[in-house]
């Protein structure tokens, strides 16, 4: 029934090869078969064209496997040769020495020790652990020692081709040492300062984003974890105890704010526009005593006895810290702004950093307005309560954007890679985004240098002034809840006309801002602007 | 030599030189012994060749083979066979690079480790292409026989079943005495074969449209019955028996040939969909695919453990970078552990990519994509249309295998097991793939037998044509 009178005629097959290869043997004139009343019968589509479109697919199908193989060989090599769990680099560890860490002033933090055959590395600074980290051939490795890993091996350099000529170096490996901008002085008086309290201390230079001290304590030893037979049993301990010293309390302790995160609201209603400097509330001052009710939601403030009467503007509400002026605040700037401002400081994202970091958040994230349940909860958030989290790097930052007039800069702790082979790869400091101009970044140190040195807010944060230096800070009472002791928390800067340092201290559980970060603030500040107290 | 000549002459052979064949096996030659030399200079700290009679066993072969191509004087394709002799021979230098222990057999006596292995298959794959290219003169037997040989290849396939081995949880190699081998690499060809057969009978009816099914035109199903029966019998075993590989392959030659015969694009999609349906049944029912799938989106989540050959793979591109390591330089083992699982057969192109690199890796892919020319251009001019869905199958069946695994190993599509083809450690690979560059070989020929006026006095047809009347009959009772 398919038979085609056409198909059984030599001759005609004959002339239909003569005329070019496979054109139509079956030809339209044979019956219709009853059972599929629609069909005509044509010629079959010559199969040239179709092999040049099977050709085309076959063709897009390579240059997908050779876009696979440039993405891994070229894009993602670095990243690929330099993680942890790669052999290579747990072969490399063992062949070729590794580079040396330094802090700013040449002090040696992590170096090897031990014979050829039983390299080991040794951390002199123990309080540079949070930074530092450890390499260890049980347990991998943390912090720079992580971050830097192949560069310190020598698998990888920084310099953009040196990778290819590898393999036509007689020494496969070319290790880095690394030259921190961390400060060890001013990281081990951080320590000194906690002594047992656990908290974190975060100071960075403004101008640059170099990180001097980031002090997480409690904290570990790291050269018992490298220690190749107590290794094991010292960090399963560690990793028993309840005050977590495996976490890097720094960049990846989530706290909640209170008043220190009263800058960000600032600079959201200042940056906005919502608010002004001269805004005020006129029913603020008779709110001091009965609460400004939101929603059925009454936000008081705790200190009586100040700047009653009259409404506070931007300057006073910051200097006396006042909760209620700044839940107004909040509700004007309103919950889009908030989100959008805080983000422009990093929040919401891990922060890029040569650490890992944890994202802080001004609200839940699930609730209607802009992630906040309701008006109540944005009305809290503007003064740092309700469920607002954020790292001590996180604050470190904001007080550092502001003292480089709103230039926020990307926080790095590496300056310099200088590899065996003597090549040196400077890491520059990068300014990360303009969150807010100049003039009203301005505005809001004008208003921290009140809350530090101001009549009213010398009561809270004076003891964070360095002698003879203009300081700017803000603290904060951070409540939890319940029973549970307040976070106390500092930020802020100095010199506040020309900012060398900037700084974030918490402590955990340390009762009022001006009990406990404050003034060891203030000491670390004139410590390292070597101003005496 | 004249008088030689002459004595071939007068038997009917007439000798044809292949220069062509000769300059580019050169070349081979010549780049096959600076990469030996490059590894063993790597080894030894010095420039030498170190003992390399097994290099040049295998280059005396491939100009073995030549001459005798030269002497029968069959005016064949003449970039085909340096193509695969160059596939091979970089096989040789990974396999003698690698960890010799992967594979030891003992023969005669001696044992022998991965190279010599790989190099006795080689040598037999290259004996298969020869006697093919030299021997097929005629493709009767091959389109006449269709149902036979389909029905042959699934019976083998079945037998996998009774005398099956499982290795890494699939059921594919089948172990007869002291013979094994993996049916599903055989099953390959004889579905093309059958395929083609199918197709150039059928097709003008299958690209004259008639039922209308939404925006798709469909063939009668009278005619698609038996070619969807036997090739869905085939794919639905070797998804049983876990080959996962060989039924992504299976199907795509399928759908590659079916556009090829119909030139229709609602197919393909047809197709395309019922293969994310299937997909999507496949995923659901067998927690092996939904693993290898979630492997593939995400390796990381278990570095150590399901993602483990994956990522280490990831990490060999990585260390070979665009130039690679160079030969011996790579990392296939730190201390006696590979580095990746089965990196002698499913990640051989991994290995590859890290010692030769970025360029290295493209150049192997540049390879299988000569192959798709030679064997395209061999359909394009084929004397029927037989031959020519013949050659565009059996070239398919080279070029999406690799396809498939080096995209597997490059996370491109998800990792199905199954060799590169002439590159990856494998008897049955070598051996196979070695017949379908010898067909590919004489189909390129311009001097073999005419294809037969007629075909369909066989009785294989015959049968055909009665099930086909069948389901007419069942068609007409359906609507």
């Amino acid at each position: 029934m398919t038979q085609q009178p056409g198909r059984r005629d030599p001759w005609r097959r004959f002339r239909a090869r003569l005329r070019g290869s496979f054109r139509p043997r079956a030809v339209a004139t044979a019956p219709v078969p009853a059972l599929r009343p629609s069909a005509i019968q044509v010629a079959p589509p010559r199969i040239a064209g179709s092999l040049m479109r099977l050709a085309l697919a076959v063709a897009i199908a390579y240059g997908a496997l050779a876009a696979g193989l440039g993405y891994w060989q070229v894009l993602e090599a670095n990243k690929l040769s330099s993680d942890p769990l790669n052999p290579l680099v747990l072969v490399a560890a063992r062949q070729a020495p590794r580079g040396t860490i330094y802090d700013r002033n040449g002090n040696v933090l992590a170096r090897n020790v031990g014979t050829e055959d039983d390299r080991q590395r040794s951390y002199p600074y123990l309080a540079a652990a949070p930074v530092v980290g450890y390499r260890s051939d049980i347990f991998g490795a943390a912090g720079l020692e992580r971050t830097y890993d192949a560069q310190l091996t020598g698998l990888v350099t920084l310099r953009p081709g040196d990778e290819l000529l590898r393999k036509f170096r007689d020494q496969p490996y070319n290790p880095s040492d690394l030259y921190t901008s961390l400060d060890i002085d001013l990281q081990q008086a951080a320590f000194d300062l906690l002594g047992d309290q656990r908290g974190a201390v975060v100071a960075i230079e403004p101008t640059t984003g170099r990180v001097l001290a980031l002090a997480s304590n409690p904290t570990y030893n790291p050269n018992r974890v490298v220690d190749p037979d107590a290794g094991r049993d010292y960090v399963a301990a560690l990793r028993e105890r309840e005050d977590s010293p495996l976490l890097n309390r720094a960049t990846q302790g989530l706290y909640v704010p209170g008043s220190v995160f009263k800058i960000v609201t600032a600079v959201a209603g200042l940056g906005s526009a919502a608010i002004g400097p001269e805004t005020t509330y006129e029913n603020q001052p008779e709110e001091y005593d009965t609460g400004f009710l939101v929603d059925g939601f009454r936000v008081r403030d705790s200190r009586r006895g100040v700047q009653t009467d009259h409404p506070l503007n931007f300057y006073e509400a910051t200097e006396v810290s006042s909760n209620i002026w700044y839940a107004h605040a909040g509700l004007d700037i309103g919950a889009d702004n908030l989100v959008a401002w805080a983000s422009r400081f990093g929040f919401g994202d891990r922060i890029p950093f040569e650490l890992a970091t944890s994202p802080s958040q001004v609200n839940g994230g699930d609730g209607p307005l802009a992630g906040f349940q309701d008006r109540v909860e944005l009305a809290n958030a503007a003064y740092g309560q309700a469920e607002v989290l954020v790292t001590p790097l996180q604050m470190a930052l904001v007080a550092s954007t502001i003292a480089n007039d709103g230039l926020m800069m990307k926080p790095k702790l590496v300056d310099e890679l200088r590899a065996s082979d003597g090549s040196v790869t400077r890491l520059d400091a990068q300014g990360w985004s303009q969150v807010i101009d100049p003039g009203r970044a301005q505005a809001v140190g004008n208003a921290m240098q009140l809350a530090v040195e101001g009549p009213f807010g010398s009561e809270f944060a004076g003891a964070a002034k360095v002698p003879g230096v203009p300081t700017a800070g803000k603290s904060g009472t951070a409540q939890l809840g319940g029973e549970a002791a307040p976070h106390s928390w500092f930020i802020g800067y100095a010199p506040a006309d020309a900012p060398l340092i900037a700084i974030a201290v918490i402590v955990e559980g340390g009762g009022a801002g001006a009990q406990r970060a404050v003034p060891m603030a203030g000491r670390l500040m004139s410590n390292y602007l070597g101003v005496a107290r | 030599m004249i008088a030689m000549r002459r004595a071939l002459f007068s038997v009917g052979i007439r000798p044809h030189l292949r220069w062509r064949e000769l300059g580019l096996l050169t070349i081979v030659a010549l780049t096959l012994v600076v990469g030996w030399a490059s590894l063993q200079s790597f080894r030894s700290g010095q420039l030498e060749m170190g003992e390399a009679s097994l290099l040049f066993t295998y280059l005396l072969a491939i100009f073995v083979i030549h001459t005798a191509f030269v002497i029968t004087g069959r005016r064949m394709d003449e970039i085909l066979f340096p193509t695969a002799a160059m596939l091979a021979g970089i096989s040789l230098l990974l396999m003698e690079r690698l960890p010799q222990d992967l594979v030891t057999q003992q023969i005669l006596g001696r044992e022998l480790g991965l190279a010599d292995v790989q190099l006795a298959w080689t040598l037999l794959g290259f004996t298969v292409l020869a006697a093919t290219a030299i021997l097929v003169r005629s493709d009767g037997w091959l389109r006449r026989y269709k149902y036979t040989w389909a029905a042959l290849g699934i019976g083998l396939l079945l037998l996998v079943f009774v005398f099956g081995e499982v290795t890494g949880g699939a059921r594919l190699t089948l172990v007869i005495g002291p013979i094994s081998g993996q049916p599903s690499e055989l099953l390959k060809v004889i579905l093309v074969v059958f395929l083609a057969g199918y197709l150039a009978e059928n097709r003008s009816l299958l690209s004259s449209a008639s039922t209308r099914v939404g925006p798709f035109r469909l063939p009668p199903l009278p005619y698609l019955l038996p070619m969807l029966a036997l090739w869905g019998l085939a794919l639905a075993i070797v998804i049983v028996q876990r080959d996962l590989g060989a039924a992504l392959l299976y199907f795509l030659v399928f759908l590659g040939l079916l556009y090829v015969a119909t030139r229709r694009a609602s197919y393909v999609v047809l197709g395309l969909l019922l293969f994310l349906a299937g997909s999507a049944v496949l995923y659901l029912a067998f927690p092996h695919v939904q693993d290898r799938v979630d492997i593939w989106l995400n390796p990381f989540t278990d570095p150590q453990g399901a993602g483990y050959q994956v990522i280490r793979a990831l990490y060999a591109y990585g260390r070979g970078g665009v130039l690679g390591t160079g030969l011996g330089a790579g990392l296939p083992q730190v201390g006696s552990v590979p580095s990746i699982p089965a990196i002698h057969t499913d990640f051989i192109f991994a290995a590859l990519a890290e010692e030769m690199g970025m360029l290295g890796a493209l150049g192997v892919l540049g390879l299988y994509v000569l192959i798709a020319q030679r064997g395209f251009r061999i359909a394009a001019t084929a004397a029927d249309d037989f031959r020519a869905l013949l050659a565009t199958g059996l070239t398919l069946v080279i070029v999406v295998q690799a396809a498939i695994i080096a995209g597997g190993n490059l996370r491109v599509v998800p990792l199905t097991g199954i060799t590169l083809p002439f590159v990856s450690y494998g008897g049955s690979s070598l051996l196979v793939n070695g017949a379908v560059i010898g067909l590919l070989l004489a189909l390129s020929d311009r001097g073999v037998e005419p294809p037969p006026p007629d075909q369909r006095t066989s009785m294989s047809s015959r049968i055909g044509r009665r099930a086909r009347r069948a389901g007419g009959r069942l068609e007409e009772a359906l609507s």
